[in-house]
């Protein structure tokens, strides 16, 4: 197994001011100041462009730049760091690109070490509202979102919903024209109380809380749930064990699958696919062949027929 | 019949500014309906529209994946049978594919209904970095535009905005491309070009015409008085100045069909109803149906032309450029077009270009005689050059041009 290269991944739209940031983040000792080699990975060309005179550290950094997205492959990109003999690998990434598409093609020693979103702020919001889905994409895995070139009076309400709605781990600051930098606070709670004895999913709040265990699994080890779902039944599950579930959309009905929890049944009950069900469940976090990996598993304590919510798609409001 | 106008470009590139130039310069009297496929970032605000009368529709979407499924040719069918709409805009995704559209609009199978222009709006400033960087669907509405408009061209320097022209020419070699800053033009103009009335070609063919006009002596053009004419002759239209009622029609045996609608708006006497039979030596059919609208009295004429190109006795040399020139240069070259050993024999040369201030230079040349004068704006430069044996490098030359 060939050492571990860390990547630090930026993405984001054009003119988004990705090239300014990593050009100051090479020009800062902190980072670029140990004489590691580093591969400048570039998958777009903007208006700006790199001025590696003024990086920290220039001999170390190998410029390579990607304009073909069928150059993102295992051996092109093993090729470079061959060639480079760098160490680590600094990438700004096409905003056109998926970026569920570069985990997928990255070589495996490659690890993302932190995932960047650049946005300016002026245009983030009619970005988000015609290319959902690519927005979606770079929001889901990304640590932290900053958004440009924000006016003082930027509308954080309407940006703070759009990155919620996609994720709540996202870190997001917002970059003033004066260069001061702000971050957002807003707090959403919850809308069940994860303390409770028996935490309390409505029909509404599915995607929220289907999301926020996916994300935050070991919250919910051990504690009681109760929510709506639709059976699925598999040949391949064990007896005893159903898929229990909905279909969430998260920007477009394209994008609509069925999220679901493999749920073990109490002895003597066979509802049928489709059905719908109050579950009542405790959680465990194991390992599941059929989640490939470990997965919050349920075990329910009661399961009574029920009607089908008003809304059959869980959406994230 | 429902006039379809395709409007793509990348978001941001104005397309939302120019639509509602058009509404309130260009489609007037116009039944218009606007459906909308994009979250427009200036939104066409009510009060406009309703003072324009412009129905808009919109259709519910927001990324790419369904940018165009679903119940779009419902939706053309609907907005045709409940407004019958002299013209429907389509303001399609930015980020979609405009092949896709089209072939959207045609399987709708409208009966009623034609496809107009489809047109580009694409920001001059950012076509080097967006072609790069896009890929795909960006030269995809290059290159299915029957007309590119490019926006904010006023905020880039001269030879940016040539880089930016020869890129867009690379993926489209046909489109009539605009590059005159949107306030210098009305409306009107620019529609005349998304309806291909005002191309190069139509400027060339228009001189070539005029020259052939004077070799023969033809003037029927200028009758100004009642008379019913029923007679067979050669003319050429120059469409601006006649005081006809025309509806022609003119059959060229070429191989595509083109339908093209002549507003005249200066009309002055008659109402004919002609039929032209042109014979050219080209392959495709054209139809031309000139409507003049402030003709004010009433003739029914039925003429059969015969006419000849004059490019098949002169060489034409037309070029459009975003070059800017002084009056000096302008005046110097068309001076020099004299020295017939080296350009050829020059017999007319005419054109439109932007000056280095900004004004736009008119200019006319006949042997020994040169015009050079100040006037309105120009869709992007161009100039026109016709006579015999030309040395077209060398003009070319002359002007900067290569």
């Amino acid at each position: 197994m060939p050492a571990e290269i860390p990547v630090y991944l930026f993405t984001g739209f054009l003119e988004a001011g990705k090239t300014k940031f990593i050009q100051e983040t090479l020009e800062d000792p902190r980072f670029n100041g140990d004489k590691e080699k580093t591969l400048l990975l570039l998958c777009e060309e903007g208006e700006e462009e790199y001025d590696p005179d003024r990086f920290y550290d220039s001999k170390n950094v190998f410029i390579e730049t990607l304009d073909d997205p069928e150059q993102l492959n295992e051996v092109y990109l093993t090729g470079l760091i061959r060639k480079t003999k760098a160490t680590r690998v600094v990438l700004e990434y096409n905003g056109m690109w998926l970026v569920q598409d570069l985990y997928n093609k990255i070589p495996e020693n490659w690890v993302i070490y932190q995932e960047f979103l650049l946005c300016d702020a002026n245009t983030f919001l009619s970005y988000n509202q015609n290319m959902r889905q690519l927005v979606v994409d770079k929001l889901s895995s990304c640590e932290i979102v900053v958004f440009n070139r924000a006016p003082m009076d930027v509308d954080k309400d309407s940006f703070h919903k759009i990155v919620r709605g996609v994720s709540r781990r996202t870190d997001i600051a917002y970059e003033h024209l004066d260069g001061s930098v702000e971050y957002d606070e807003i707090e959403d709670p919850l809308p069940f109380d994860i303390e409770a004895p028996v935490i309390t999913v409505e029909d509404r709040d599915f995607a929220l809380f289907y999301r926020d265990i996916a994300e935050e699994p070991k919250k919910y080890d051990g504690k009681t749930v109760h929510f709506k779902g639709m059976v699925a039944l598999d040949k391949r599950f064990p007896k005893g064990m159903i898929a229990v579930g909905r279909f969430v959309m998260t920007c477009c009905e394209a994008d609509t699958q069925y999220m679901s929890f493999l749920c073990n049944i109490p002895a003597g009950e066979h509802p049928a696919h489709k059905d719908w069900l109050e579950v009542t469940a405790k959680v465990a976090v194991k390992n599941h062949p059929l989640y490939k990996g470990v997965g919050p598993v349920l075990t329910a304590t009661s399961i009574e027929k029920a009607k089908a919510p008003e809304q059959e798609v869980a959406t994230f409001y | 019949m429902t006039k379809i106008d395709i409007f793509s470009g990348f978001l941001g590139a104005g397309k939302t500014t120019l639509i509602k130039k058009l509404i309130a310069e260009g489609y007037q009297g116009e039944k218009l309906v606007l459906i909308e496929n994009e979250f427009g970032e200036i939104g066409i605000d009510g009060g406009f529209l309703k003072d324009s009368g412009v129905q808009i529709n919109e259709m519910n979407s927001g990324c790419i994946c369904c940018s165009l499924v679903g119940d779009f040719a419902t939706a053309l069918h609907q907005v045709i049978e409940e407004y019958h709409p002299d013209r429907i805009l389509i303001e399609p995704s930015g980020v979609g594919k405009l092949s896709d559209v089209i072939r959207a609009v045609q399987s709708a199978d409208t009966a009623g209904a034609v496809l107009g222009g489809f047109t580009t709006v694409a920001d001059a400033g950012k076509v080097k970095m967006y072609m790069k960087n896009f890929g795909e669907f960006y030269n995809n509405q290059i290159e299915h535009a029957s007309t590119i408009i490019l926006s904010r061209t006023q905020n880039i320097k001269e030879d940016k905005l040539e880089a930016a022209v020869a890129l867009l020419r690379e993926h489209n070699a046909q489109a009539s491309i605009i590059t005159t800053p949107w306030d210098q033009l009305t409306g009107k103009q620019i529609l005349e070009v998304m309806e291909q009335k005002s191309t190069l070609q139509a400027e060339l063919d228009a001189l070539a015409a005029e020259i052939e006009h004077e070799h023969h002596h033809h003037e029927d053009e200028e009758c100004c008085c009642g008379h019913d004419h029923d007679h067979d002759h050669e003319h050429h239209h120059e469409d601006g100045e006649c005081c006809h009622d025309h509806d022609h029609e003119h059959e060229h045996h070429h191989d595509h069909d083109h339908e093209h609608h002549h507003e005249d708006g200066e009309c002055c006497c008659h109402d004919h109803d002609h039929e032209h039979e042109h014979e050219h030596h080209h392959d495709h059919d054209h139809e031309h149906h000139h409507e003049d609208g402030e003709c004010c009295c009433g003739h029914d004429h039925h003429h059969d032309h015969h006419h000849h190109h004059a490019d098949e006795v002169f060489t034409s040399f037309g070029r459009e450029t975003t070059r800017r020139f002084t009056d000096e240069e302008i005046r110097h070259a068309l001076e020099a077009l004299d020295d017939t050993e080296k350009y050829g024999i020059i017999l007319r040369a005419k054109g439109i270009v932007q000056g280095a201030d900004g004004q736009w230079i008119h200019f006319d040349y006949v042997p020994g005689d040169v015009d050079v004068r100040h006037g309105s704006a120009e869709i992007i430069g161009r100039l026109c050059v016709i006579g015999s044996k030309l040395n077209e490098q060398a003009v070319a030359a002359l002007f900067g041009l290569n």
